[in-house]
C-alpha cells in the first residue's frame, strides 16, 4: 500500500479503511517512523481475534532492543483478524512495512474516533517534529 | 516493580521525572516481559520470582544496585529506546570513573538473536551494556506507554552465590562499591548530564498507596507471573 492513501494515529499506527459487505474494515500497521525509531522488533503480542478494542486504547505489545511498548487501536471496533504468523518472522514488520508487516484487521464498530486520524502529510510534519 | 510503574504513570499523566535507586529485601530473580516462565528450570525453583513491565533478560537481584529512570513524554530522551540507555549509561560510566573503575560501553552490533539468548540478561551483550573488560556489569530495559519511558537497570556490585557465573564490580575491578554512595553520585552524575532537578523525597501517601494498588492487581498475581 502507498502510505500517502493511508491515515495515521498519533500513537504512529497506520490504518487503512475499505469497504467489505456494507461493514468498515480497517486495516492497522506500524509506522516505518516508529519502526525505524524501536530498531530491532524482537516479540509481538496481537489480540485474539473477536476482541473489542476502542480507539487510542491498547492493543497490543512489541519488545525490540529490551524495550517494550504498547501498540495502540486507532479505532474501535472488533478484530477480525490478526497477522500472527508475524511473530515467527519479525523481519517482514520493516520489510514491508504497509504490506505484509499489517498487525491486525479491525471491523470498525464507531467511527469517530476516524476524524482524530492523520493523512499522510499531517504525520509526516509530527515526525519531523519528533525526530 | 509496582512502585516503578507508578512512576511511568506519573511520568506519561503529570510530566514528572523519577529517578529511583533500590536493593531487594530478598535475592530475587525478575523476568523480561516476554520471557516465558518454562525457561526457568528447577535451578531457580527456591528463588523469589517477579516478572517486569519492561523486555530484556532475566536479572539476579542480588549484591546489586536497581536504578529506575521515568522519562515524561515531551522529553526528547524519551523518543528513541538507545538514545536513553545511553545517556544514562555514559552517566554511569562517568560515575564509575569517580570509583576508580574504567567501564565502556558495549560496541557490539544492535541486533541480537531472537532465539537461544540466554535466560539471564547478564549473559547476554547488547550495543550500549556497560563492560568493565570483558564483563557485563550494567544492563537496562526499558518499558514505554504514550510517550513515556520508565528505563530500569541493575549495576553488579560482586557476584552472587545465585548466580556465581556473573561478574561484579568487586570481582573484575577489585573496587567494593558502596550502593548508597554509588546512588548519590549516581543522582549528581544524571542530574547534571540530564539537566534535571531533583530533589531527595520519599514516596507521598498517596504514591505508595497507588504502587500497592498496582502490586495487589498486577506483580503479586500468579497470573502475571506465570502469563507466558
Amino acid at each position: 500500500m502507498n502510505p500517502e492513501n493511508l491515515l495515521f494515529a498519533k500513537t504512529h499506527e497506520w490504518v487503512h479503511v475499505e469497504d467489505s459487505d456494507g461493514a468498515k474494515i480497517a486495516t492497522v500497521g506500524l509506522s516505518a517512523f516508529a519502526i525505524e525509531a524501536l530498531t530491532d522488533l524482537v516479540f509481538v503480542d496481537l489480540p485474539e481475534v473477536g476482541r473489542a478494542v476502542t480507539a487510542g486504547e491498547p492493543l497490543g505489545e512489541i519488545e525490540s532492543v529490551k524495550a517494550v511498548s504498547d501498540l495502540y487501536s486507532p479505532v474501535s471496533g472488533e478484530v477480525i483478524e490478526a497477522n500472527t504468523p508475524l511473530a515467527d518472522d519479525l523481519e517482514k514488520l520493516s520489510e514491508d512495512v504497509y504490506g505484509a508487516g499489517w498487525l491486525v484487521k479491525i471491523k470498525i464498530g464507531d467511527e469517530a474516533g476516524l476524524a482524530d486520524l492523520m493523512d499522510y502529510a499531517t504525520y509526516q510534519k509530527q515526525c519531523e517534529e519528533e525526530a | 516493580m509496582a512502585v516503578d510503574e507508578m512512576l511511568l504513570e506519573a511520568a506519561e499523566s503529570r510530566g514528572q521525572w523519577s529517578l529511583r535507586f533500590y536493593q531487594w529485601s530478598e535475592p530475587t530473580l525478575s523476568l523480561g516481559y516476554f520471557q516465558s516462565i518454562r525457561e526457568l528450570g528447577d535451578r531457580w525453583q527456591h528463588t523469589a520470582l517477579v516478572r517486569r513491565s519492561s523486555g530484556g533478560g532475566a536479572i539476579v537481584h542480588d549484591a546489586e544496585l536497581t536504578y529506575s529512570l521515568a522519562v515524561p513524554p515531551n522529553s526528547p530522551l524519551a523518543r528513541q529506546p538507545l538514545r536513553l540507555y545511553e545517556a544514562v549509561h555514559l552517566g554511569i560510566v562517568a560515575c564509575l570513573e569517580e570509583f576508580g573503575i574504567d567501564a565502556t560501553l558495549c560496541q557490539s552490533p544492535v541486533a541480537a538473536p531472537r532465539k537461544n539468548q540466554p535466560l539471564l540478561c547478564f549473559q547476554r551483550r547488547s550495543s550500549g551494556d556497560i563492560l568493565v573488560g570483558e564483563a557485563k556489569i550494567c544492563g537496562s530495559a526499558q518499558r514505554r506507554r504514550r510517550g513515556a519511558v520508565l528505563q530500569h537497570g541493575s549495576i553488579v556490585l560482586r557476584t552472587s552465590p545465585l548466580a556465581p557465573e556473573i561478574t561484579g564490580l568487586e570481582e573484575i575491578a577489585k573496587v567494593q562499591v558502596d550502593p548508597l554512595e554509588l546512588a548519590d553520585a549516581l543522582t549528581a552524575e544524571l542530574s547534571s548530564r540530564l539537566h534535571l532537578d531533583l530533589k531527595n523525597s520519599r514516596l507521598s501517601v498517596d504514591e505508595a498507596d497507588r504502587a500497592e494498588l498496582i502490586a495487589s492487581q498486577t506483580y503479586r498475581k500468579v497470573a502475571w507471573l506465570q502469563r507466558r
